[in-house]
């Protein structure tokens, strides 16, 4: 249920194993190796996999207000399954995965390419600029982006009556999914930037001297070079928005002080989960939620990384480059 | 995207950046050969970017009757940040710099407890061959696409059991699991410390904590302050979790404090006027972690940039 | 990790096993046999001089003034405040509070809509021993009811939200129309009026202000909710009668005479001080609310009663309001019981409440007050505003029950009824939606459904 074998094993990660009978040094060693990985572990534990067992735990139980608890073996995921709202949501972040995610991955790329060239002015201030957004908390992007978008008062709406072309309606019911993916590309753009920009700097200048002597273009070049050469750290920012995409709920949640007629307690699934832990009160039924939901987040992840390596492969067939 | 899990989420994934192998010499350059065109482009995309966070500028210069009746983008009415700036750090008996205080205290012993054990365990993944390494691995990834919003209440109940609700630590302790900061640090430190360092060490004589402790964490440096700043940003940010976890007012970091301040104007009671303290509020708790990028901006980019690799 | 950090992580993992040994970790524990016997004068005198802490959880601003007070009567107790979040997360905290078993308030501000959702868990203690019988005729009826529907009282009235009628003489004047509608049938062709002659709005529903609605329906006689304390709920939102409330908006709202704007959000606090809004048709806590929203207009407003449904006569219904209830798991009953009652009932604390904090009162006591009736508000062009609302106040009807998971109902209303109006659809085809919710949650949770 994880990409991580597949993400991890993008390189080799330690030092070759010695594959001979343990001996007393290696034995030590063995041990030194769990003693670092104990002060994780007992954190992670405790705060990962004891609540993730007790919530898996209990999402197989089934509580009533009246009559209390009893064993429902999986009924809450059978449920889940039929449950349109819960279905609606998970259609709404998938929409928002497909449509937000290349967006904002394009423009993070768009950009990490252009400053890696070098060719604009001011491209340390540009780079800078372009990060802040990633040090707003969600709490205050929202709060700030439901100012901007406001009918009357709003920048964005009194600009748009200035040069006639009335008031834009972000709040409504059929726009506010498009709003919320501006706000989510806003904060996010410059972190997905940087990573990209730092894996484009550590490209080795052999590569590039190569394509100088074919006399390659700038476009050329970061097509046939740099962005095969970055392809793992584009995986993970994919993946990584995969997670994002679909576990949305801060700025549901938070919008939904602004636009409580355009966002249902169901918008997203986690907000759902959310709302019928706390709302509801069927922590069960969330529990089932959020376990449903992390398995369609491991098989998007695990399809979209299955993609991206056999394009890898294709890539490098087609440009006749040895993997 | 989502606050309870950032923690989880945007801790670090700038390793990849780091990740590549070591790659030496600095690589061809072209300078000199600016496009005007490219130029244009980045600037309108900064516009964009920056432009919210100067309308919040620009609004907490503001009072409330100008707020709603001024161009947004310019500055109008009077120039009111100095009472502004005086209404929040006054509002109930001065909370607001108490909050930003929590929130100083929650970043820093989180982000610097976070980094440290993810550096540990990144070093024993990359440096140790164990068995059951490939499946603590997997679980340590794995564990991130349960979305953690619906283990609140789970969690909540646990750390109730433990009397650790309504404290810091409440705060703290979740955010020292740093899933992706041990994924960076694995990645960083199999390319950034040679093996044949660690077995000259061991000929040496020395233990394999002493190795860790004056070889490892000195060849680390740049990763750390990736990790570090990552996490700190993470737990900065952070609403949900101390949202749940905390009743005290005085304990609330400043996302949290924002949020009550925000619902308190919604609310009314006569005070409208908290409009306005809110978004001066709310960009006065921005300023410390933008001043803190601009300012940190050589540790954090070479510690992305994997430049500094060699140490 | 420090020492002290790696000692908590150890008794987490202990408390993790203990938490996986509860296997129904969700089930509240029950109170202890509640005593029937009163409590006892010497056991109050032994109780409040023995030094005690309690929490308070309320939103209530400078409440601390009033348990100040407290604190000065009794000063072997030491109470501390705690704003929680107001309204929804102010419950969740409680709840997950009441479900850990540890960490909840000995006191707790509570509004009346949500002790039905405590009185079924068992998370409230019944102050009937503790004396709280004999405070029944300190307060309006119908507020009482709401603490006390049956044999036992769950906590005291702190302060109500009587609905009536805040308008804009001006705009209204500007519009022909010189007294405030009488009935509803004089309200809609005024508002076609206002419309048309002024542009404003005479005034705005909230889309998804289920408060406001469910106020309409308390005015119309409708009896949507019902508990009987234990298993039984009655369900009735999508009644004719309700139904009949349900038209008269949609017809309104489709005709564009009145705006549904979300409340509470800063584009609707403008419409109150521009004039998009000629009237407000709220509670007896709203006039001091516009005040601090709308200052520029002051002098142009008006108070009066809601209009009516048949001409003659004098009904209303009630929106928001709160108490202060004692938690079944506080260790300190009786000082706990004694903080609530001294806040909504001492002479000086409750009139301070009323004067100081402004929130409407429920104390007959303070209701007589010349001191607090006779207030002329500038705001209102001089007019009683207090006196107004203390009238409203007798008219409100007194056997209006609730559901015991309001969480769940009110947002079920804004999944469907708030979006139809904001959809500008049919707000009674809605109301049969919402019925159908209501129903399905009611029974999957157990209930049984009259």
């Amino acid at each position: 249920m994880t990409h991580s074998p597949a993400l991890a094993s993008e390189r080799p990660a330690s030092a070759p194993p010695l594959k001979k009978r343990t001996t007393p040094m290696k034995r030590k060693q063995r041990l030194a190796a769990y003693l670092f990985l104990v002060p994780f572990f007992i954190v992670f534990i405790t705060m990962l996999v004891v609540p993730l067992v007790y919530a898996g735990y209990l999402s197989l139980f089934e509580s009533k207000l009246i009559g209390g608890d009893v064993f429902a073996g999986l009924a809450n995921y059978v449920r889940a399954l039929t449950d349109s709202a819960f279905l609606a949501g998970l259609g709404r972040v998938g929409l928002f995965f497909i449509i937000q995610v290349p967006i904002m991955l394009g423009l993070a790329l768009f950009l990490a390419l252009a400053l890696d060239s070098a060719r604009g002015r001011g491209s340390k201030a540009v780079r800078l600029l372009i990060f802040v957004p990633y040090a707003v908390p969600a709490v205050v992007a929202t709060l700030m982006w439901g100012y901007l978008y406001g009918p009357d008062f709003g920048p964005i709406a009194q600009i748009s009556r200035a040069v006639g072309l009335g008031t834009p309606d972000f709040l409504s019911p059929e726009s506010i999914l498009g709003s919320m993916m501006n706000i989510v590309t806003w904060e996010f753009v410059g972190y997905n930037m940087i990573i990209m920009y730092a894996a484009l700097r550590s490209i080795p200048a052999e590569l590039y001297e190569a394509a100088e002597i074919d006399g390659a273009g700038q476009f050329r070049l970061a097509w046939s070079i740099k962005i095969p050469a970055i392809r793992p750290a584009l995986m993970l920012t994919v993946i990584f928005s995969i997670i994002g995409s679909f576990q949305l709920f801060a700025e549901p949640s938070l919008l939904n002080a602004i636009a409580p007629d355009a966002i249902s307690t169901s918008f997203t699934p986690n907000y759902y989960a959310y709302n019928l832990a706390f709302i509801n009160q069927e922590l069960n039924y969330a529990a089932a939620i959020a376990f449903l939901l992390g398995v369609v987040i491991a098989i998007v992840s695990y399809f979209v990384q299955l993609a991206g390596e056999r394009r890898e492969r294709v890539g490098h067939a087609e440009r006749g480059i040895e993997p | 995207m989502t606050s309870i899990d950032t923690s989880l989420i945007t801790t670090d994934d700038a390793s990849d950046g780091t990740a590549s192998p070591p790659r030496t010499g600095r690589r061809y350059s072209p300078e000199g050969r600016r496009s005007l065109l490219l130029t244009i482009l980045l600037w309108l995309c900064v516009l964009y970017f920056v432009l919210p966070l100067w309308w919040l500028f620009v609004s907490s210069t503001k009072n409330n009757s100008a707020l709603f009746s001024t161009f947004g983008m310019w500055f109008g009415g009077d120039f009111s940040l100095w009472e502004n700036l005086q209404t929040l750090f006054t509002v109930r008996d001065g909370i607001f710099l108490r909050w930003m205080l929590n929130t100083f205290v929650y970043a820093f012993v989180s982000a610097a407890g976070a980094t440290l054990l993810a550096t540990m365990a990144g070093y024993s993944f990359a440096k140790y061959d164990f068995p059951g390494k490939k499946l603590l691995f997997s679980a340590t990834l794995g564990a991130v696409m349960i979305p953690l919003t619906a283990l609140a209440l789970p969690t909540y109940l646990l750390f109730s059991q433990a009397g650790l609700t309504d404290t810091p630590w409440a705060v703290i302790i979740p955010s020292l699991v740093s899933p992706f900061g041990v994924y960076l640090m694995r990645v960083y430190a199999a390319d950034a410390i040679p093996d044949g360092l660690i077995e000259a060490a061991r000929v040496d004589g020395a233990g394999e904590f002493r190795i860790f402790a004056q070889v490892g964490l000195r060849l680390l440096g740049p990763g750390l302050v990736t990790v570090f700043l990552f996490s700190l940003v993470a737990t900065w940010n952070n609403y949900f979790l101390p949202l749940i976890m905390l009743n005290s007012s005085e304990l609330y970091p400043i996302t949290v404090g924002l949020a009550q301040l925000q619902s308190a104007a919604s609310a009314g009671g006569g005070s409208q006027a908290l409009f306005s303290t809110v978004i001066t509020g709310s960009f006065v708790s921005i300023l410390p972690l933008v001043i803190a990028f601009l300012f940190l901006q050589r540790y954090w980019q070479s510690g992305l940039a994997s430049g500094g690799v060699k140490g | 990790m420090n020492k002290k950090a790696r000692r908590t992580a150890v008794a987490l993992v202990t408390g993790a096993v203990s938490i996986g040994l509860l296997v129904t970790g969700c089930t509240p524990s029950s109170s202890d046999e509640s005593t029937q016997e009163s409590v006892s004068q010497d056991d109050i005198d032994t109780a409040m001089t023995t030094p005690t802490k309690l929490t308070f959880w309320t939103w209530v601003p400078d409440i601390e003034n009033e348990v100040a007070l407290f604190e000065a009567k009794y000063p072997a107790i030491d109470v501390t405040v705690e704003n929680v979040g107001q309204g929804l997360p102010h419950y969740q905290k409680l709840r997950s509070a009441i479900e850990a078993g540890e960490g909840a308030p000995d006191v707790t501000q509570i509004e009346y809509q949500y002790i039905p959702s405590f009185v079924l868990n068992n998370s409230l203690l019944d102050l009937t021993a503790y004396g709280a019988d004999d405070l029944s005729s300190d307060y309006v009826d119908w507020a009482w009811n709401q603490v006390s529907p049956d044999e036992e009282v769950w906590a005291i009235p702190q302060d109500v939200g009587p609905m009536g009628n805040l308008y804009r003489e001006d705009i209204l004047t500007a519009a022909g129309i010189t007294e405030p509608p009488a009935t509803w049938d004089d309200y809609a062709a005024a508002a076609k009026t206002v419309k048309d002659t002024t542009g404003s709005y005479i005034s705005n529903v909230g889309a998804t202000q289920a408060g406001q609605m469910i106020g309409f329906l308390w005015q119309a006689g409708v009896k949507p909710f019902g508990y009987d304390g234990s298993e039984t709920v009655s369900i009735d939102v999508n009644s004719d009668e309700a139904k009949k409330v349900a038209d008269y908006w949609t017809d309104l709202i489709q005709q564009d005479l009145i705006s549904t704007d979300v409340d509470f959000q800063d584009q609707w606090y403008q419409g109150l001080a521009s004039g998009k809004y000629a009237g407000w048709l709220t509670a007896a806590w709203g006039p001091i609310f516009l005040q601090g929203t709308a200052e520029a207009t002051t002098g142009l407003w008006r108070a009066a009663p809601l209009p009516q449904w048949n001409a003659g006569d004098e009904v209303s219904g009630n929106w928001g309001g709160s108490s202060d209830a004692v938690l079944a798991s506080s260790e300190n009953k009786i000082a706990a019981y004694e903080l609530a009652k001294f806040i909504n009932n001492d002479e000086e604390s409750a009139m301070r409440l009323a004067t100081e904090q402004f929130l409407f009162p429920p104390q007959v006591s303070v209701l007589e007050d010349p001191a607090f009736v006779d207030q002329e508000s500038e705001f209102y062009g001089g007019q009683k505003v207090n006196e107004l609302f203390a009238e409203i106040s007798q008219t409100v009807d007194t056997d209006f029950q609730w559901l015991p998971y309001m969480d769940y109902v009110y947002s079920s209303y804004e999944d469907t009824v708030g979006t139809v109006i904001a959809d500008k659809g049919d707000i009674s085809g809605a109301l049969d939606v919402w019925q159908d919710q209501l129903v399905t949650y009611a029974t999957d949770q157990g209930f049984t459904v009259e």
